[in-house]
């Protein structure tokens, strides 16, 4: 039985430092979710613990940590749904070549570049329980991966969503998401599979007949909650906990399957209907406790596992800059330059890889799946929410430094006037964004 | 015309060279070898009595041992005595840890005092098992007490 007093102390306390330095981050123009994720950190071994050992030790009792991770997975299941929610197919076929080339080498140039690190970080910081193959695939894709809710804020507070740099970053940003997910997906079932009783093929081929029930049979009866929401501009109590109940059928069964829920949850948000108004309306439904109550619980029980004392020395710091640096010249560097080939101008280039860059809120949760899975170490988990945590933080100053907004806006194009279905997913009036 | 060419040369250049170069790195990355695992919990075993009577060792008057690995390092904690730690490092089979012990009633164990550990990990067998000595630093005349621990929980990982 868990303690409630504790447990609601948990909670309280986690709210109201997110709350408090998500806002202190709105003042220097950074999106409330990078303080979020900051204050995460703050509540753990890194700063609490370190600072006021007693008051963490009281706090955070290690025997308590399975309710709040609980919780804090069911906040990130309908962060996953609504993110899901967000993509939409039709977006990304609409953008050509540039958008192509430049989604894809966004994510094979971190990808590569990542798995050439592993050689040197593999025997430093992993151990023979893990194969080098998982080991690298995860690093690929936990260094190609794009955080588009934050994009989307940081391009919607920058007025630059109808732009062509706009439109293209969360195109390539929802690419990169989708193939991010399932290069990750191969990656647990691949490991997974090593420890379970049944054949691999029978996961697969699960999976499989799962993903095309969903996409053919279900998606159908899905497009009933739009008909119903479009005649009566709303939907019911009762409709919306079916909704609910669907995702989280969806989570469990891919669970069952031996993959993980939270591609259940994605899958479901991905195959939902796209029309804008349903979207938002949707998104207005779920994301308020979502993003206001049970994230920063997922923050904080990231920041509880992150253990800064854990990179210990300068060998280990230097490891810490070289995925930065990695992380930063595949995903930054990469993008850039394939826009830049594909016939965009240098510096809207630059913005674009800058953009790209950002990994938020995304690359914790892979993060949260390669620590569960032990395929990556405490230690290099920790330096890898170091690289999250710098990436998403850099992405204001330097878009503001190479791409002023004077410039900006002067090349806004006429993609769209109107914002795209993805960027409405997680944008929270506040400005918050996941 | 030129443009859909243009644009396949850059796709091949820059999506399909670094594809390969992906599967080069994978063949490559096969013959590289890490650590030994000693990430998990261990059924600690040593003789109560000689451990009583060792300065500071009382504190590991306990049955399990925790161990944290991130490569060549590790972190060597009791359960339920979170104060217990020890950061160690792990070179070949050979584990070495520091524990600074929490303050207690113990008149012997001076403040500043660490408890050693020094304990070779046997890699073929299951479960895995370890071999060692914890002694006091500082104290040539306390005798090291001699102990085996046995992985009870090992690290589901993966891949292997």
């Amino acid at each position: 039985m868990p303690n409630l007093f504790l447990l609601v102390l948990q909670i309280a306390v986690v709210v109201a430092v997110c709350r408090i330095v998500g806002s202190l981050f709105r003042l220097i123009h950074q999106p409330r979710v990078v303080g979020e994720m900051f204050a995460g950190i703050l509540l753990g071994p890194s700063f609490l613990g370190w600072m006021a050992p007693g008051v963490s030790a009281y706090l955070f009792p290690p025997n308590s940590l399975g309710f709040l991770n609980a919780l804090s997975q069911v906040g990130v299941m309908i962060f996953m749904f609504l993110v899901g929610l967000g993509i939409n197919p039709k977006e990304l076929k609409s953008h050509g070549h540039a958008a192509v080339l430049t989604s894809h080498v966004s994510i094979t140039a971190p990808f590569v570049l990542a798995a050439f690190l592993s050689l040197y970080l593999y025997p430093k910081l992993s151990d023979d329980s893990v194969a080098f193959s998982s080991f690298a695939l995860f690093m690929g894709a936990a260094m190609s991966i794009t955080a588009f809710p934050v994009l989307a804020r940081i391009l919607t507070e920058r007025d630059l969503l109808g732009s062509r740099l706009g439109t293209i970053a969360i195109a390539c940003a929802a690419v990169d998401d989708v193939t991010g997910w399932c290069i990750l997906a191969y990656i647990v079932l691949l490991i997974r599979s090593a420890h379970s009783a049944s054949p691999i093929w029978l996961t697969v081929g699960g999976l499989l007949g799962f993903a095309l029930f969903m996409i053919y049979v279900v998606r159908l009866l899905l497009r009933r909650f739009q008909t119903i929401y479009e005649r009566k501009g709303g939907l019911t109590e009762n409709l919306l906990a079916l909704m609910l109940l669907l995702v989280l059928s969806s989570a469990l069964l891919t669970e069952w399957l031996g993959l993980h829920l939270l591609f259940g949850a994605f899958l479901m948000g991905a195959i939902m209907p796209k029309e804008a108004k349903f979207v938002r309306y949707i998104v207005d439904r779920f994301e308020t406790i979502a993003i206001t109550l049970l994230l920063p619980l997922f923050f904080a029980f990231t920041g509880l596992r992150t253990n800064f004392g854990l990179v210990n020395g300068p060998e280990m710091w230097m490891y810490t800059a070289l995925i930065i640096l990695v992380a930063t010249a595949g995903k930054l560097g990469g993008s850039m330059i394939a826009s830049w080939l594909a016939g965009m101008p240098l510096r809207e280039s630059a913005g674009l890889g800058t953009l790209m860059n950002t990994r938020g809120l995304m690359e914790l949760v892979i993060l949260n799946i390669g620590l569960d899975i032990k395929v990556i170490s405490p230690a290099l988990f920790s330096m890898m929410v170091l690289m999250a945590l710098f990436t998403t933080f850099m992405t204001t100053p330097v878009l503001e430094m190479i791409c002023p907004d004077r410039i900006l806006r002067a090349r806004v194009a006429n993609v769209s006037s109107h914002a795209p279905v993805s960027t409405m997913a997680l944008e929270s009036s506040d400005g918050s964004a996941a | 015309m030129h443009s859909n060419r243009n644009f396949i040369v850059a796709y091949i250049l820059l999506v399909g060279l670094p594809i390969l170069g992906l599967v080069g790195i994978l063949k490559t990355g096969r013959g590289k070898a890490a650590p030994i695992s000693v990430d998990g919990t261990w059924t600690f075993q040593a003789d109560p009595s000689r451990l009583a009577a060792l300065p500071c060792g009382k504190s590991l008057t306990t049955s399990d041992l925790a161990i944290s690995q991130s490569g060549g390092s590790f972190t060597l904690s009791v359960p339920n005595s979170p104060k217990s730690t020890a950061s160690g490092v792990l070179v070949g089979t050979t584990l070495k840890a520091s524990l600074l012990p929490p303050s207690s009633d113990d008149t012997d164990c001076v403040h500043g005092r660490e408890l050693a550990f020094l304990a070779t990990v046997d890699p073929i067998a299951i479960p895995r098992s370890l071999t060692g000595t914890i002694s006091l630093t500082d104290c040539p005349t306390c005798k090291p007490v001699e102990f085996r621990a046995f992985r009870r929980a090992p690290a589901a990982r993966g891949g292997h």
